[in-house]
């Protein structure tokens, strides 16, 4: 369970979040919808503790991550705004070294990052440097790299951007098995459809506030749309920022 | 497996795989010695030049074993004609050389040259010391067949130990040869720091790595081992390479030995290991606030100038001042020129140095820590 509790940051004059409220269930996937520059990141970064909240709690299992980061971190899995790989090691080298950050060793280590290859299904790349993957390629070593330490809670910050429908697909049905697994999942998009397919709840972020909240259904009655992209756009008030 | 050493080994395997880093980390150690080593040579063959001096003889026939003297000395009878602008130098033997000889009466040789002549007067000198030389051998022999102890005429003996131009040549090259040393623990090891730090960032994968249940403290001493190991393996290098390549100068030709013993290199290499902590923590600082690879490379450069001059200010301003001992950098620098020139090393000086630079590099590796925990740093905002 994430609990994102009237947190508010700034960054010199700029008010990124104020007195944001949410909160992402076990078993769910929780989307945070909102155009570009709504603080979308600000707030993920917030909840694994690398950004400081100037006020309010960010809970990850009720362990507040300003102030312990490294207890709420352990129970993350992390798809960060940018994943850069280490194109010197190969696949199963960076896995392994993320899974032993975590603290994993010898057999459960080597068992994780085996089934992690294979849950992915990159076993054909485990063995090879990552310079020269495709995108696609890179959003499964970077989502093996989130998933090696069984997290129980996973955020992806944008996690479809660059990918193609393929890809895409393959992402979806990662996160569907994960929730299945009761992996409490929280990911930001500005991806409509990826947003209507994928998300038990949807949180609309705006100006760094939560401009509403519930199913996508609910979303839509709401407004009195039917589609949510123009419940979306109701609820936010412009179409600034929006990718079907 | 604590955390810092996870970050120590995938560091140090990832720049082991960098063949740009591992380059830079030989080809200082490796090409260093050998152009020094060509400065060496050059400078040897010029301030002892081997070639026989040729002067005119005249009456050689007279003498024939003071000729001969002269010869393994390596002046010899000129055989072509001086040039018009120089002035001959000329040996005159008398007809009665024999004759003295066998009476021992002084015989009067003339040597006429031009002594004002700056080109000649290492050719005058040479000359001038074969026959002194000579006539102190003869003065021994008769001596000795008088029953009398040559030691008795030379009462004082004069222990020459040249302190001119061609010494204090040489231990310039020497001292150069020890700031290279130095210096060798801030050339290799900084592809890899910037690598691991701006490196990092460039390659996005730094808020990654921040995002892991690590403290920030372990990511930096991660990082300062792995680069400080670079570091440290090209000051090995270099260790190992400078007396293999200085066993082929003929330094001796200049009244120059450097024994490079190995318990001298062990001790030069314990000197150097929190040096290049030292060094590496403050690459890691400085290119950790870069935004690029390249940024950071400016600013190294300029970082390299720092030791660069402080130890060679020293060596050519000739400062001494007890303080240099104490200090880091300085105090292995002056560490280092008592161990080459065989004085008795200040190890009280060397140890608080050593503790000094130890002291230094970890208040750099915590304030780098500091830093990555700082939003403004990890987010350039």
């Amino acid at each position: 369970m994430i609990e994102v509790k009237s947190i508010s940051k700034s960054f010199k004059t700029v008010n990124a979040l104020s007195e944001l409220t949410f909160a992402a269930r076990d078993g769910e996937i929780t989307g945070l919808l909102g155009p570009n520059g709504a603080g979308k990141t600000t707030c993920l970064r917030i909840i694994y503790g690398l950004l400081r909240a100037d006020s309010g709690e960010a809970l990850i299992e009720r362990v507040d991550a300003n102030k312990y980061p490294l207890k709420a971190r352990s129970n993350l899995g992390i798809f960060p705004d940018k994943f850069g790989l280490y194109e010197r090691l190969t696949v199963r080298e960076q896995i392994r070294y993320f899974g032993e950050l975590h603290g994993l060793k010898g057999g459960t280590l080597e068992k994780n990052v085996q089934s992690v290859i294979e849950r992915l299904d990159i076993a054909t790349l485990a063995d090879r440097k990552s310079a020269g993957f495709s995108q696609g390629q890179r959003m499964k070593v970077a989502l093996a790299q989130a998933l090696v330490h069984d997290p129980k809670h996973l955020i992806l910050d944008e996690p479809s951007r660059g990918l193609d429908v393929m890809s895409t697909r393959i992402l979806r049905d990662i996160l569907r098995e994960q929730r299945a697994a009761g992996t409490c999942i929280l990911f930001s998009s500005h991806v409509m459809q990826e947003v209507a397919a994928l998300c038990d709840r949807v949180v609309v972020m705006a100006g760094g506030k939560v401009a509403a909240e519930g199913t996508p259904d609910e979303l839509c009655q709401l407004t009195g749309e039917t589609a949510l992209e123009d419940a979306f756009v109701k609820i936010i008030g412009s179409d600034e920022g929006i990718a079907a | 497996m604590s955390a810092y050493k996870t970050i120590w080994k995938k560091e140090f395997k990832d720049a082991l795989r960098d063949k740009r880093s591992v380059l830079a980390a030989m080809s200082y150690a490796f090409f260093g010695p050998m152009l020094m080593a060509v400065a060496f040579f050059f400078l040897i063959s010029q301030l002892t030049d081997p070639s026989d001096v040729k002067i005119s003889i005249e009456g050689k026939q007279y003498a024939p074993e003071l000729v001969e003297h002269l010869r393994e000395n390596g002046i010899v009878e000129r055989e072509t004609d001086w040039p018009a602008e120089v002035t001959p130098i000329e040996l005159s033997i008398p007809e009665n050389w024999a004759e003295a000889i066998a009476s021992a009466t002084p015989i009067a040789v003339t040597l006429r040259a031009d002594w004002s002549a700056q080109k000649q007067q290492t050719d005058v000198k040479r000359v001038e010391q074969a026959l002194q030389a000579y006539s102190a051998q003869i003065a021994n022999y008769r001596l000795i067949l008088r029953g009398i102890d040559p030691r008795v005429i030379q009462p004082v003996q004069v222990a020459k130990q040249d302190m001119a131009t061609r010494g204090s040549k040489a231990a310039i090259i020497m001292g150069s040869v020890l700031v290279f040393i130095l210096l060798s623990v801030f050339w290799s090891g900084m592809n890899v720091a910037i690598d691991i730090s701006a490196g990092e960032r460039e390659r996005n994968s730094l808020e990654f790595l921040l995002s892991q249940p690590v403290s920030s403290q372990a990511i930096v001493i991660g990082k300062v081992l792995a680069a400080s190991c670079f570091a440290l393996f090209g000051a090995m290098l270099s260790l190992i390479l400078i007396p293999v390549i200085f066993s082929f100068v003929p330094l001796h030709q200049i009244g120059m030995s450097v024994d490079f013993s190995l318990e001298m290199l062990l001790i030069m290499f314990l000197a150097l290991v929190p040096l290049a902590l030292l060094a590496t923590s403050l690459q890691l600082f400085v290119s950790f606030r870069a935004k690029s690879f390249k940024e950071a490379q400016t600013y190294i450069s300029f970082l390299l100038i720092i030791p660069m001059a402080a130890s060679f200010g020293v060596e050519f301003a000739r400062l001494k001042t007890p303080l240099l001992y104490y200090l880091p950098l300085t105090g292995q620098h002056q560490t280092f020129l008592s161990l080459i020139r065989g004085e008795a090393v200040n190890w009280l000086g060397t140890g608080v140095s050593a503790v000094f630079t130890l002291l230094v590099a970890v208040l750099l590796t915590y304030l780098i820590g500091r830093m990555l925990k700082s939003e403004k740093t990890v987010f350039g905002l």
